[in-house]
């Protein structure tokens, strides 16, 4: 396989997204929104002290779960810090596996599919550029941005969260910690490449756009239920989960591009044309 | 040398069989075209060469490489204008030319710069290279596909339809590259065509075929002549005379003579019109007829094409 070809499919179709306002926005804005929004609202929201009997919702029964290591970080803290502390650490983690997700799912629908509704694919498939090279283009396309969205993303709030700290914790910031840089560099990219490949094959089954989107929202299921489970202390996303999950991504990762590479077959792509 | 041979190729989807025992050749230079009408197989032919798509039966080589076993090294040494022009509507016509240039193995720049300003040079779109190729018109659309087909020098190049869907002043442009481009680029053509046209005036030999089946094979006049019967003798008189008809008929090298209503038009049936003309115009004259014009009417391929392709289909 040679990468080069790859990068110019990747190159290819770049050109082509980042001149369609259709697709770069909701690929800016939903990233913007988890990273300005979320630290924002968690900055908002009265503090249990400054409600009296009130409780931390959702976020008890995980309190209650929290392995003894977690449990003993929140030692001495004040309910105000422990309220802070386990949302932007803790509760808000999962949506940024949502990130990349949702800014590659746009582009990774439109990679074959796109092709066969405005009917480009013939040339494109005619090419010498060889199956895998093909299928890896269509992947990094999706992938490169989606994850400088969710790098950038990861900037910004940890930048917020951080200011929100300082005062908070008395002059100790919170991100980046080891369990976040394992989650932005190891399990997002992991999980995005998963969801990516898995569009991508969809998108190449289909005939249009609009049903690979529709089948590929599925995948975000696995991350709402990872969203839940934390929120309800069943799944705790913690160092050790995070790198299993990474390491488990991985592995499904290769496997799926080695299928991807073997189900991919130009005739049947050019008998789904629209 | 035959560059493109098939034997037997077929494919069927399902039940129904788009390409029926398709066996021909085409020799290294010459431009072949594959004319039918609509759904004869003509698209699926071009499929199956340029590895787009897999025979169910038979075998071909492209430049001596097998389809089924060397689709990479054949879709390296092959030009395809695909039914559509498949252009990417977003990216300018230099971008696109860059794109398929470097996908076919151009790696230089320096060296796809020179190549995508010759060709667009050629097909007058170098002023609009930095354009949107959705700000084109149809034909300037189907000029930078022919371009893109070429754009890697390729020996064979595969033309299906080009100018299918233009306006005559578009078709006739294209059709006048194309000629020039056979002589420029000294490619091997495969055009696929339902215009008759277009396949009398570009291709040096056809074969048409009908519901995935060859039906013959042959250059034009060939055609013309095994299709529509020899060239006939038509003379023009100022006035029309029983007595000239009979004479002309009396005659034994003509087969047949046909007068038209005033029968000042006489079509006259020859077995040889080269050594028959001069004896058939003395005979005229020596039976009092003043003869306005002689001339050799040969058969249209469009009315052998047509009488054909209504035969096989009934």
């Amino acid at each position: 396989m040679r990468l080069q070809k790859a990068m110019l499919v990747f190159r290819k179709d770049w050109r082509e997204v980042s001149r369609n306002w259709e697709v770069i926005l909701p690929m800016i804005v939903i990233p913007l929104m988890f990273s300005v929004l979320l630290p924002v609202v968690l900055a908002l929201i009265p503090s249990r002290e400054a409600v009296p009997g009130s409780s931390l919702g959702g976020s008890e029964e995980m309190l209650r779960n929290l392995p003894s290591s977690v449990r003993d970080q929140l030692v001495g803290m004040t309910d105000r810090q422990v309220q802070f502390y386990m949302m932007s650490l803790y509760f808000f983690a999962p949506f940024f596996l949502i990130i990349p997700l949702m800014a590659s799912s746009v582009i990774a629908s439109d990679s074959f599919a796109g092709e066969k509704e405005r009917k480009t694919i013939e040339a494109l498939l005619a090419t010498p550029i060889s199956d895998s090279e093909l299928f890896l283009g269509k992947i990094l396309v999706s992938f490169i941005p989606s994850m400088m969205l969710t790098v950038i993303s990861f900037l910004v709030y940890s930048t917020i969260v951080d200011l929100l700290s300082f005062s908070i914790f008395d002059g100790k910031l919170l991100l980046p910690n080891p369990t976040w840089i394992m989650l932005i560099f190891g399990l997002a990219p992991t999980a995005a490449l998963t969801s990516i490949g898995l569009t991508v094959m969809i998108s190449a089954r289909v005939k249009g756009f609009r049903e690979a989107q529709q089948i590929s929202a599925v995948l975000l299921i696995p991350v709402l239920i990872l969203i839940f489970g934390q929120l309800t202390g069943a799944i705790f996303l913690g160092p050790i989960m995070v790198g299993a999950l990474t390491g488990g991504f991985a592995i499904v990762d290769i496997l799926l591009f080695n299928m991807g590479v073997k189900l991919f077959r130009r005739e049947e792509i050019l008998s789904k044309l629209a | 040398m035959s560059v493109i041979e098939t034997e037997g190729l077929t494919k069927r989807f399902g039940s129904f069989t788009a390409v029926d025992h398709l066996s021909f050749e085409v020799r290294e230079g010459e431009v072949f075209g594959l004319l039918g009408p609509n759904g004869a197989g003509k698209t699926t032919t071009i499929r199956i060469l340029a590895c787009l798509v897999s025979p169910s039966e038979g075998s071909a080589k492209v430049l001596g490489h097998d389809i089924t076993s060397d689709s990479l090294r054949i879709r390296e040494v092959v030009g395809i204008l695909t039914e559509n022009p498949s252009l990417y509507e977003r990216l300018t016509a230099y971008e696109n030319m860059d794109f398929f240039a470097e996908a076919y193995g151009l790696e230089d720049q320096q060296e796809r710069r020179g190549r995508i300003r010759e060709l667009l040079e050629f097909f007058e779109l170098w002023g609009r290279r930095d354009d949107k190729v959705a700000t084109f018109s149809k034909g300037m659309k189907q000029k930078l596909a022919i371009a893109r087909a070429l754009v890697h020098r390729p020996p064979i190049v595969f033309l299906d339809e080009p100018t299918a869907g233009l306006d005559p002043e578009s078709a006739k442009a294209i059709r006048d590259l194309i000629e020039g481009l056979s002589h420029h680029e000294k490619s091997t053509i495969l055009l696929c065509t339902h215009r008759l046209e277009d396949a009398e005036r570009l291709c040096d030999r056809l074969m048409i075929i009908n519901r995935g089946k060859r039906v013959i094979v042959g250059t034009v006049e060939e055609l013309q002549s095994r299709m529509g019967g020899k060239p006939v003798l038509q003379v023009t008189l100022r006035e029309a005379s029983q007595k000239v008809v009979e004479a002309v008929r009396g005659l034994k090298q003509v087969k047949q003579v046909d007068a038209d209503s005033s029968a000042t038009k006489l079509t006259i049936a020859l077995d040889d019109i080269a050594s028959a003309t001069p004896e058939v115009v003395r005979s005229t004259v020596h039976a009092g007829g003043m003869v306005l014009s002689v001339n050799t009417l040969h058969p249209s391929l469009e009315e052998a094409y047509l009488r054909l392709v209504k035969e096989r289909s009934s």
